[in-house]
């Protein structure tokens, strides 16, 4: 009977403790919708690792302390198969099926307009990468009433960005070169993203003496030499190869072989899948990162993040570094969710957000949301000697004060 | 005996083969002419009506509701590109450009002169109809595999003209629009609201196939798909046809364009370009360009099939492949025509004939 007793009150207790546990642990219900199949893959691969060791790392700190209560992450995860259709009907599932809190991703503009028109009318935070929503974070969007009220831009604003990567990448070149290099071709990729970047990068260079030239190749290109071959004919000082790391990675090759210009300048290439790629160039090569390189970084807390987003299982791909693009903003929405203490009050957490700062791996200086939801920090550029794949020169450039002439900002 | 046997046994077996070849050869014929009877035909029909009105009741989540909707301005495409194709024998593979026109035309409306969707409804489709009525005139002077790469070209034509376009076509950036302008009492923000805005719209795509299918005008143009030459020698005006064919084509390509771009709510032109079109061709084959519900299937098929299996999109064009492959040795008429021979197979086609009404099954 005392046996039974005590087995009786054993069970009880383990039953409060249970009780006691669930009831800490709450789920916050965090959505990412990335491109882990199609043409955006190695884009999307980057939100859904950096996704998942974030969620990892806060909860095995104990999870987030929202008033008297402890939320651990539960991220729901869906492939947008490089599909509008289906990041909307992802963000619908999201959104109005599972009830997110926030929603990380996409790794495209379109995408991630489409999905701000689910996420804002349903008070869903989300965090987009794109710089291109700089063209749409204006002051009526962004109001309490307007679309993108609960929208962050986790990238900088892209004057900024193609202002510091212009001015590292010339100063790393030039004492490269024969002659300080004053013609400039810039060569991307004709979509969205493309053309709203370049047109930031062009006026960039620009405003540090380039003559620049813009060739624009289609997207899906896999043979660039005709364009090559045309860009080789204007005798340019430097070759921009601009956004898109994966053609970059297919273009950069065919470039080396036509042997088209005397130095070049690859963005959105990692230095760390230079070396894995064992790329060599008998001329000097630039490389910038957004917003710091794997596989060169300077920085221990840098070197240590991709340690354990590689750890984790994520794939190496050329822009491995843009995961830190949505990193840290996990770390800042759970700064601001405890402040706020609750997280059903989405317009609290947005004004929480604007005031607050965080300072995490993708700055040494406090990451700051300026009025239109936009960050700024520094862009790391580096330069590979010539005949190696593994040996950097990096820099790190701040961004300018104020957009060159002839670039509105926006 | 044993000879009397065995020549039983060969006299049984060879009417068992035949009857296993004819069997065989009913369920992979093209169909398409043989009738179904009325009932069979207005039964399927408040069957399928009632499933589809029924589906946002069915608690089957907005991920299930938002891809549906995608099939069904799809479908309303294709049954423009099913009477183009499946009745007057022009296949294109630029229809997406059709659909772009219609929802860059309702977008540059709603940006530049503040129209919203019921007044640039009319605009869009009229403007996609002319467009389609432009790119037809080689139609009339080159057939077959011509005309498909002039309207591929059509299609990659359109999408770097939007690509350069400019702040007036948004570029590559794409352009955005507000939400359906409400009715009394319907909100279309609301998901359920929007796919029954869709239903509606694939409704009326699918009385107009069936009415033009099975009027004067129908048999028009499948006397001209037959034999283009014969049908000019009897009287039909096959060069007004055609042009009038392209136009309606337009039309619904014109409606589903500025259902998706409402759906969406912004667009850029990767949404119209050669991937999109050729998808578009795949779906009309699958499914059976001369089947009233062909088209329907096409879409289902293809929007529903990577969800179902979870597909990523190579595994999806893969799946795709296999299935066209199999479609065009197994089931020329596509799908809908193998749904069709099922039952006739079931029903017995002499039965069917016996049964059967003045129309038909197909479009």
């Amino acid at each position: 009977m005392r046996q039974l007793g005590l087995g009786l009150t054993m069970a009880a207790a383990g039953l409060v403790m249970a009780l006691q546990t669930a009831r800490a642990d709450e789920e916050l219900p965090i959505g990412v919708i990335a491109a882990q199949s199609g043409s955006f893959v190695s884009a999307g691969n980057t939100i859904v690792g950096a996704a998942n060791l974030a969620a990892q790392q806060i909860n095995d700190a104990g999870g987030i302390k929202v008033g008297d209560k402890t939320y651990k992450i539960k991220l729901y995860i869906r492939d947008n198969r490089t599909d509008v259709n289906v990041s909307i009907a992802a963000a619908r599932e999201l959104v109005n099926d599972i009830g997110v809190k926030a929603i990380w991703g996409t790794e495209t503009h379109d995408f991630s307009v489409s999905m701000a028109k689910i996420t804002g009318p349903a008070k869903v935070l989300q965090f987009s990468g794109n710089s291109s929503l700089g063209a749409v974070l204006d002051d009526k969007a962004i109001a309490d009433d307007g679309w993108l009220h609960y929208t962050f831009q986790s990238e900088p604003q892209e004057w900024q960005r193609s202002g510091s990567t212009a001015k590292g990448v010339l100063s790393l070149l030039t004492p490269q070169l024969k002659s300080p290099p004053k013609h400039s071709v810039v060569f991307v990729g004709n979509d969205a993203t493309g053309q709203y970047l370049s047109s930031h990068y062009v006026k960039a260079l620009e405003a540090e003496g380039q003559k620049v030239d813009l060739v624009q190749y289609p997207p899906d290109t896999t043979d660039f030499s005709p364009l090559l071959t045309r860009i080789k004919g204007m005798k340019p000082d430097i070759v921009h190869f601009w956004y898109n790391g994966d053609s970059t990675l297919t273009a950069f090759p065919q470039a080396l072989k036509l042997g088209v210009a005397p130095s070049y300048f690859l963005f959105g290439v990692d230095p760390g899948i230079y070396q894995e790629r064992s790329l060599k160039a008998d001329v000097p090569v630039t490389l910038s990162c957004v917003p710091v390189c794997w596989g060169s970084s300077p920085f221990p807390e840098v070197k240590q993040y991709f340690d354990k987003y590689f750890g984790l299982g994520a794939a190496k791909g050329p822009q491995s570094s843009v995961s830190l693009l949505y990193y840290d903003y996990f770390f800042w929405y759970a700064k601001a969710l405890e402040k706020v203490g609750t997280i059903d009050d989405p317009d609290a957490v947005v004004a929480e957000l604007l005031k607050s700062d965080y300072k995490g791996v993708v700055s040494p200086v406090p990451l700051v949301f300026n009025k239109h939801h936009q960050v700024t920090f520094a862009t790391e550029v580096c330069m590979v000697e010539p005949n190696t794949s593994d040996q950097f020169k990096c820099a790190v450039e701040q961004p300018p004060g104020a957009p060159p002439p002839g670039d509105n900002g926006g | 005996m044993p000879m009397t046997d065995n020549s039983a046994g060969k006299t049984g077996a060879a009417p068992e083969g035949a009857r296993a070849r004819d069997r065989l050869a009913l369920l992979t014929a093209d169909n398409a002419s043989v009738p179904l009877p009325a009932g069979v035909q207005a039964i399927t029909a408040i069957l399928l009506a009632v499933l589809l009105i029924a589906l946002p009741w069915l608690g089957l989540g907005y991920r299930f509701l938002s891809i549906a909707i995608t099939t069904l301005y799809t479908a309303i495409a294709l049954y423009g590109l099913g009477l183009q194709f499946g009745q007057a024998g022009i296949m294109s593979v630029g229809h997406s450009a059709l659909m772009g026109v219609g929802a860059y035309a309702s977008a540059i409306l709603s940006v530049q002169l503040g129209l919203g969707f019921w007044t640039s409804l009319p605009f869009a489709m009229a403007l996609s109809a002319i467009v389609g009525g432009v790119i037809g005139p080689p139609t009339l002077r080159v057939g077959g595999q011509h005309y498909i790469i002039i309207t591929f070209c059509f299609c990659a034509l359109f999408v770097i003209v939007l690509t350069n376009g400019g702040t007036f076509t948004g570029s590559a950036t794409g352009l955005d629009v507000g939400s359906v302008t409400p009715l009394p009492g319907i909100n279309f923000d609301k998901l359920s609201n929007n796919y029954y805005l869709v239903l509606a719209a694939l409704f009326l795509a699918l009385a107009a196939t069936y009415l033009i299918g099975n009027s004067r005008y129908g048999r028009k143009l499948r006397a001209i798909r037959e034999n283009e030459q014969l049908a000019r020698s009897v009287g039909i005006n096959v060069d007004l046809h055609k042009l009038g064919v392209l136009m309606v084509s337009g039309l619904f390509a014109g409606l589903a364009g500025v259902l998706q771009l409402y759906y969406l709510r912004h667009i850029s032109p990767t949404l119209f370009g050669a991937f999109p079109s050729l998808y578009l061709a795949l779906m009309i084959m699958l499914g059976g360009a001369r089947y009233l519900y062909g088209p329907l299937i096409g879409a289902v098929v293809v929007n529903f099939l990577p969800e179902v299996l979870n597909l990523d999109p190579v595994d999806s064009r893969i799946a795709y492949g296999v299935c066209l492959l199999l479609v065009i040795l197994l089931l020329p008429g596509g799908v809908g025509a193998g749904i069709k021979n099922i039952y006739c197979a079931i029903a017995g086609e002499s039965e069917t004939q016996k049964q059967s009404g003045g129309s038909n099954g197909r479009a």
